[in-house]
């Protein structure tokens, strides 16, 4: 039977233990012991810190894998947390490696938007959708970013590919139009969300390319 | 924040006791009705220039460099909130006062180097709540 | 009594701040002993060091025996508060007394300089490039149609990014730019940079 957990134990502990975190969805990731082979399998735990008793993740108990999603476990933005992993080993065990503190407000890393973008002969209109905290099912009320950070804008750069200029806009709603555009050329728009207080960037979305229509007049000169 | 960003691991890491808070304890500062946050704020300025900097000192002289800013940003806060409360726009309600004495108990339940190295940890709490509520 | 190398050893003098844009350099004059590489050391104190922790100084290890006659100190004087600065000149073992400043120093005095810009019409589409002068600054920028001063468009940027659009434009006009930086961390803008005027393609 394998050791009790709190017994004496050899095994060295998981390595480079952190939590990975995209829009509040809080995933923890480790490394294998160094210099052991297969057959390792790691227990996880949490704590809410202050408050006086670590949690066992009943998902994340006796698992091979090296990561374990303690997203709804630290649902709470408004806390931080610690979480700790042990791995076992033909009757070894190891101590427990525990993460820094996670404060996922600040920890996290948001989003761009998603982009919309259509065109007539003459503008582009560009409409941005708000990245969401991550939903523990998708029936769950959504919670837009800009409700938890309050300073949140987006730039807007706006590549002519025709001239090869760019242009920037910093925008806090989310539709942008930009008109008076030479018509028959391609344009395209890269967005980043911007939070500023705490300060947060997302990367940039893929390019949307967008190509604005023919000019008629043009054609019949 | 930037000052406290980039020491944030560090500090934290000096703080053993994960199981008890100084700010957060028995509720978040999150919870605090909004009328009294400015007299909270007034209060957890003056707690933490008075009683929690001046034990922060490490062995780590870029750590003692940042912590110098941290609590020279606090004073300058300080003094623009002194305004506020020479011109009574800090109402100290009930529960300000409870919530401010129950931090005081808890940073009394450690002995004073733990206590004001935790507190300085939990400087992420304090600044994300004051963010938010201004 | 004074060993003959401490006599000879004086305090570095002429001790002064020179601060543009929220960029702080700590100046001094140099101590000459012939025959000797002499060696400085910079501390600094801030007003929470000077009234809450008795008055201690704080090194700064980036300008601990440097040979140079100057010190970056932008990083330490990072609140908005008086700053004490320090230096002493070592030659060998022997340390000279501490030379300091005359004045306390307060980055709210720093001199803003207006920021250089570029105005550029892009079809009907007026744009400005801003140089990037570090997270403490924004720009305000003004921009009007050239004769109609009266009526000025108002814009606030808080980060920089290489051309910023201004506005969409009428064919065939001049506009004119002007932009001053703003530094919330002290509540002070620079002088407007020049007028810049351009004139927009005609239909």
């Amino acid at each position: 039977p394998a050791r009790s957990a709190e017994q004496y134990c050899s095994l060295p502990p998981p390595m480079n233990i952190h939590f990975e975190s995209s829009n509040m969805k809080n995933v923890l990731h480790w490394s294998p012991p160094e210099g052991v082979g297969d057959g390792v399998f790691y227990r996880v735990k949490y704590l809410v810190y202050g408050e006086n008793k670590w949690i066992k993740k009943s998902e994340c108990q006796n698992i091979d894998r090296t990561w374990c999603d303690l997203s709804s476990d630290t649902y709470d933005h408004e806390k931080q947390y610690y979480a700790s992993v042990k791995a076992f080993l033909e009757g070894n065990c190891s101590s427990w490696a525990e993460t820094e503190r996670f404060n996922p407000l600040t920890d996290t890393q948001i989003d761009p938007p998603a982009v919309t973008v259509s065109s007539t002969e003459k503008s582009i209109s560009i409409v941005l959708t708000a990245p969401e905290k991550w939903k523990r099912t998708p029936e769950d009320k959504s919670v837009p970013l800009v409700h938890i950070y309050s300073v949140l804008q987006y730039n807007v750069s706006v590549l002519n590919k025709k001239t090869n200029k760019k242009w920037w806009f910093s925008i806090k709603s989310n539709t942008l139009i930009v008109p008076r555009l030479e018509s028959n050329t391609v344009y395209c728009i890269s967005v980043q969300t911007h939070v500023r207080i705490p300060r947060l960037f997302s990367g940039f979305s893929e390019e949307s390319c967008i190509a604005t229509l023919k000019d008629p007049n043009a054609e019949h000169a | 924040r930037t000052g406290f960003t980039a020491i944030k691991a560090n500090i934290q890491a000096r703080d053993t006791v994960r199981t008890t808070s100084i700010l957060s304890f028995p509720y978040s500062l999150h919870r605090v009705n909004s009328e009294d946050t400015c007299c909270i704020i007034h209060h957890l300025l003056k707690f933490y220039v008075d009683m929690v900097f001046k034990h922060c000192e490490t062995e780590d002289s870029w750590v003692n460099r940042k912590i110098s800013s941290i609590a020279n940003s606090f004073l300058s806060i300080k003094k623009n909130f002194r305004h506020c409360h020479q011109q009574s726009l800090c109402r100290c309600g009930e529960e300000a006062t409870q919530k401010y004495k129950q931090i005081l108990t808890n940073y009394s339940q450690l002995n004073v180097k733990n206590a004001a190295m935790k507190s300085l940890g939990e400087l992420d709490i304090l600044l994300d709540w004051m963010e938010k509520a201004y | 009594m004074h060993s003959d190398k401490e006599a000879l050893l004086p305090a570095p003098q002429n001790i002064s701040i020179f601060s543009t844009n929220m960029k702080h350099f700590l100046t001094w004059s140099p101590v000459i002993i012939p025959g000797e590489t002499v060696r400085y050391s910079v501390e600094f104190q801030g007003e929470y060091e000077r009234y809450y922790a008795n008055e201690s100084w704080i090194p700064i290890s980036e300008c601990s025996f440097i040979i140079v006659t100057q010190c970056n100190v932008t990083e330490d004087i990072s609140a908005t508060v008086p700053y004490n600065l320090r230096v002493r000149a070592d030659v060998g073992t022997q340390g000279s007394e501490w030379g300091t400043l005359k004045r306390l120093f307060n980055r709210n005095t720093t001199l803003l300089t207006p920021p250089r810009i570029k105005v550029i019409a892009d079809g009907y589409h007026l744009l400005v490039e801003l140089e990037d002068m570090g997270p403490a600054f924004q720009f305000h920028i003004l921009y009007w149609k050239n004769g109609q001063e009266s009526s000025v468009q108002k814009m606030m940027v808080k980060e920089i990014t290489s051309a910023v659009h201004l506005d969409t434009v009428e064919a065939g006009t001049d506009y004119c730019v002007k932009v001053q930086t703003y530094v919330e961390a002290i509540n002070r803008s620079s002088n407007f940079s020049q007028t810049q005027c351009i004139r927009v393609q005609d239909a």
